[in-house]
């Protein structure tokens, strides 16, 4: 991943973490004053629930005691006291003065609990009510289970007491728990007050009360009025009516407990938790564009800071990839006056001083070249000329001292003469042939070929009486390698390493040839077991006019360089001191070469 | 002066006396104001509810072919004579002549058929000269008793409908309001009252209400308010019971145990509590289906308040009984009745649930006898209740106790209580009669004539 990438993807992430850490400590604070806010408003209601559960217990005492003050309550007092009540006779009594005092619930009752008249049960006279049988009664309302033809129902009741004779008569009134008392509460928006009649082990439907429409799935509450069943005490839980997050409700369920202290019912409010999700949503969606523009606004200017910051640093990098390539005359441009600018003076001085300090080298070792091409044409030139003017010295001599040999020497000293000649024109054409190497001309042939050709070609110097014996051994690839290639160029270098190895093994030695496929290609290695090279030697070996030898022009390894070269291959050498040296030469196939050279040797035919 | 003093006084004293005389003499004239909690849709006779009060607004309208007297004792009405075929299956019915419609045709053979085939579907009547034969499907030694029930008035239909009853429609609001007056050429004798006003669908409390506002002379009284209505010094009109008020189960006896269960159940209800409570004493507790006034033999049935009989039979039955008791949503008194029923059985460890469900286990059903023949009474009362019809083999009380009591053994059904009908009557309203079923008189009843 390039530099510029890397920092537009932390600038990207970065401004991510940031808008996702502040959405999350937004939304956390959100929910906890949310919470603060539903708390507060939960105990709101409670107490509302409380002042308006005392309100109108208040109310149903005074209809209790209105209704125990007055004639019909002393009239039943009254026959309780003479003897066995007239149940027919006061079989309405109860209804009606319940219906005037607007009363759910009302019964007359004797001290042992039998009941002289009800209107929530007509038909229940004579039979007992348990209520009192063991609590004293009350001053204030009380929340009570009443039994009504519609089944069990939680009733805020009152009772008192008229005492006539001995036997006292009890009047029991009360207003049912409903959904019209819940209507009467007033609730902030987003909450509802339901009453949960706990009647029964199990949770039922039936027994939740609620001012507003039912819950679509009241059973969703059975386990948090299970938990307050069980603890009798405070509970809340969220509850999720549907899949739609924003119709939960955080649900509180608060116990009711009856004159005994046993659970008679479940005040529950429940809080809408829409604001607070639809908050969120908001903020989640804030968050979201806010994070996404500030990732494209990052981006964006990531960008741009990281094309400012990496141009540069690029151009640097192409431009020291251009050096290490060789291109050394190379610059870049300093944009800024910071490190970067630094940097990149700092570069442009470097490749100055390199191209100088190349220019230098290359002038130094053109002449060094110069000086020893110099010299060997001079060492070259100096050796037949020395015989040339020893000759014709002795030429002069002997036309001046023996007029009688003159003949006889001269014409040893015109053959001597005639012999150096040839040999200066050897030299000179050594140098000449180095200074015009021949194009190769490509041709498709097998390699080992041309090896066992060069191999045959020294067999009789390898074992040539008058020097140490050399041991030939070719490890060609049993399989052609077949290359575009110049054989005649290739004898001559394969030819030139061989008589380099022959004067590298002057004690005798093996000689030792290896051919073998490289893909395409093919790799030729020509290795002696002579004295071997050092590292500066095989750094300079391919140098033109350098030889290691006391004899040679120094070209022979030029050549070989040079004609590898022309081929496309490389040539690299490899020497232990004491050893032997291996050469070896990497070849290109060269097919698509050699097609095009047919094709435009066809075309030329 | 003292003698002219004398006379005056003398005169005032003649005066008085005379007006005295004419208020509580019977005279034609006057309009009888009534109210009713039924408030039917139409006036035809196969069409009315089986209802106490509609028998009655039937029979101001419309005559039926015989009647039965106070006494059970079949009379002729638009018939004047009637003879079966052996077999009692085939009946000859001759018919009154000279009796007109309030339309002023003529009463005839074809109308009779036509009306009686249009009550009773499954009949063949044929007319054949002064008379008409009636086939029916299975013998029916009662037949001519059945001709006297109100759902069997003759009616003309075609049009509105017309009959030859002592009233004629004068106005009609379906549900509402119907209007009477005395039909002139009555072929019977003319009604006193020339008019009759029934207000319909109005509630017990709005009828007491304006029957105390002096605005209705007839009015309904439920049974168990009718004491306390006289004890209110309000005019009542008591009848026989002629309700009866019974749990019917809706499957016959499964096993032993529901038999046993069922013994329980009936042992354990104290009727009379109910009665003297609930009814204020409107009723009197039964163990029969037909009413002691009628049958005689009624007491034969137990009917006692045993809870520690019914503890024991319920000891013998391991099955655990929860029954759902079902009532007649519209009637007050029959929740209250069912709830106490619940509270009894109880204490006999039957647990029952009371419901306003058609279907239940038990329904508390209350049956009007509606015929003063104590055969056609028990037939109707077992096919009211959905029993089997009886088998009476013979016209003597033994035969019908046997039928009867073959009826109750099947523990399909437990009488309860009979209940008797109660109307409240203004002081206007004179020589009011009716019949032990509760059939009003109306054509015997004259109004006190206005006080000058």
């Amino acid at each position: 991943m390039s530099l510029r990438r890397k920092l537009l993807a932390l600038s990207a992430l970065t401004v991510f973490l940031s808008v996702a850490a502040v959405t999350w400590i937004v939304s956390s604070l959100t929910r906890q004053a949310f919470d603060r806010a539903d708390e507060d408003r939960r105990a709101s209601l409670v107490a509302q629930f409380r002042r308006e559960f005392d309100r109108r217990g208040q109310e149903v005492a005074n209809r209790v005691q209105t209704i125990a003050s007055g004639d019909t309550a002393l009239q039943i007092a009254t026959a309780i006291n003479r003897g066995s009540p007239d149940y027919a006779s006061h079989l309405n009594e109860a209804r009606i003065l319940a219906e005037n005092q607007q009363l759910d619930f009302l019964e007359f009752v004797e001290k042992d609990g039998t009941i002289i008249s009800s209107a929530q049960s007509p038909a229940a006279f004579g039979y007992k009510e348990t209520l009192f049988s063991d609590v004293p009664l009350p001053a204030t309302a009380f929340l009570h289970k009443e039994s009504s033809r519609e089944g069990p129902a939680l009733a805020l009741s009152a009772a008192r007491t008229v005492t006539v004779g001995d036997k006292p008569l009890y009047v029991v009134g009360g207003k049912r728990l409903d959904k019209e008392f819940l209507a009467s509460l007033e609730l902030p928006a987003g909450m509802r007050a339901m009453l949960y009649a706990d009647f029964g082990a199990e949770f039922s439907p039936a027994n939740l009360i609620s001012a507003s429409l039912s819950a679509s799935h009241p059973e969703q509450l059975s386990g948090l009025i299970a938990k307050v069943a069980q603890t009798n005490r405070d509970a809340s839980e969220i509850v999720h009516w549907s899949s739609n997050p924003a119709e939960d409700e955080l649900v509180q369920a608060i116990p009711l407990d009856g004159l005994d202290g046993r659970l008679l019912g479940m005040l529950i409010v429940g809080n809408s938790r829409e604001p607070y999700v639809e908050l969120r949503k908001h903020i989640r969606s804030t968050g979201l564009l806010v994070g996404g523009t500030g990732i494209v606004l990052a981006i964006l200017f990531s960008g741009w800071i990281a094309a400012r910051v990496t141009r540069p640093v690029e151009q640097l990098a192409k431009a020291a990839s251009d050096v290490a390539a060789g291109n050394w005359d190379i610059q870049v441009p300093v944009a800024s006056r910071d490190e970067l600018g630094l940097l990149a003076e700092s570069f442009n001085r470097m490749t100055r001083e390199l191209l100088e300090q190349k220019d230098r080298a290359l002038q130094a070792e053109r002449v060094a070249a110069w000086r020893e091409l110099a010299r060997r044409l001079a060492h070259e030139l100096k050796n037949p000329l020395f015989p040339l003017q020893l000759t014709v010295e002795n030429l002069i001599r002997a036309r001046d001292q023996s007029a009688e040999l003159f003949d006889e020497i001269f014409r040893e000293s015109a053959t001597t003469l005639l012999a150096e000649i040839a040999n200066l024109k050897v030299i000179i054409s050594r140098f000449s042939d180095f200074s015009k190497m021949p194009q190769p001309q490509l041709r498709a042939i097998n390699v080992n070929d041309v090896v066992r050709d060069v191999a045959r070609l020294f067999q009789a110097q390898l074992s040539a009486p008058n020097r140490n014996p050399i041991a030939c051994v070719l490890n060609l690839d049993s399989d052609p390698l077949t290359i575009g290639c110049d054989p005649e160029l290739l004898h001559r270098a394969l030819s030139n390493l061989v008589l380099n190895a022959m004067d590298a093994m002057a004690s005798g030695g093996t000689l030792t040839i290896n051919t073998r496929p490289h893909e395409q290609d093919a790799t030729i290695e020509v290795s002696d077991t002579g004295s071997g090279l050092t590292p500066e030697e095989c750094s300079r070996l391919f140098t033109p006019y350098y030889t290691s030898k006391t004899h040679g022009t120094g070209l022979g390894l030029a050549i070989v360089q040079s004609a590898i070269s022309d081929h496309g291959g490389r040539i690299s050498v490899h020497s232990v001191v004491g050893r032997g040296t291996t050469f070896s030469i990497e070849l290109p196939g060269n097919m698509e070469k050699l097609g095009l050279a047919q094709s435009s040797s066809n075309a030329t035919s | 002066m003292k003698r002219s003093a004398l006379l005056s006084l003398v005169i005032s004293s003649f005066l008085l006396v005379e007006v005295g005389t004419a208020a509580s003499r019977p005279h034609y004239g006057g309009t009888v104001r009534i109210a009713t909690r039924g408030a039917p849709l139409s006036l035809d006779p196969a069409q009315q509810a089986d209802s106490l009060m509609s028998n009655n607004l039937t029979r101001l309208l419309f005559d039926t072919l015989t009647v039965l007297n106070d006494r059970g004792v079949l009379e002729p009405c638009l018939a004047v004579s009637w003879e079966a075929e052996p077999g009692n299956q085939r009946w000859r019915i001759k018919l009154r002549p000279d009796v007109n419609f309030a339309d002023g045709s003529p009463l005839t053979t074809d109308v009779v058929a036509t009306s009686l085939r249009a009550a009773n579907p499954d009949w063949k009547v044929f007319p054949a000269g002064d008379s008409v034969t009636i086939e029916t499907l299975r013998p029916k030694p009662n037949f001519p008793a059945e001709l006297a029930l109100s759902r069997n008035a003759i009616v003309k239909r075609g049009g509105a409908l017309v009959g030859t009853g002592p009233f004629t429609v004068s106005e009609w609001q379906p549900g509402k309001y119907l209007a009477l007056r005395a039909t002139e050429n009555y072929w019977g004798n003319r009604p006193f009252v020339d008019t009759i006003q029934i207000s319909l669908g109005q509630n017990l409390r709005e009828q007491m209400i304006r029957f105390d506002l002096g605005k209705l002379d007839l009015v309904e009284i439920a049974p168990e308010q009718a004491h306390r209505a006289e004890m209110e010094n309000r005019r009542t009109s008591l009848t026989q019971p002629i309700e009866l008020l019974a749990l019917v189960f809706a499957r016959d006896i499964q096993n032993p145990s529901d038999e046993v269960s069922r013994q329980a159940l009936a042992l354990s209800v104290d009727r009379a509590t109910i009665n003297n409570v609930l009814l204020q004493g409107a009723g009197a507790p039964t163990g029969s289906l037909l009413p002691a006034w009628m049958s005689g033999y009624s007491f034969l049935f137990p009917s006692a308040f045993d809870i520690s009989q019914a503890l024991q039979l319920r000891s013998q039955s391991r099955q655990n009984v929860n029954w759902t008791l079902g009532y007649d949503i519209n009637d007050p008194l029959a929740r209250t009745i069912a709830d106490r029923i619940a509270l009894n059985a109880r204490d006999a460890g039957i647990s029952i649930q009371v419901s306003s469900n058609i279907a239940t286990d038990i329904r508390l059903a209350r049956v009007r006898i509606d015929s003063l023949d104590c055969q056609l009474a028990l037939s109707r009362v077992a096919q009211a209740l959905g029993l089997p019809e009886p088998a009476v083999s013979g016209a003597s009380a033994e035969d019908l106790f046997s039928a009867e009591s073959s009826l109750l053994r099947s523990k399909r059904v437990v009488p309860l209580l009979h209940l008797r009908a109660a109307v409240g009557l203004s002081s206007s309203v004179k020589n009011w009669k009716e019949s032990p079923d509760g059939s009003w008189h109306v054509s015997d009843v004259w109004m006190e004539a206005d006080r000058p």
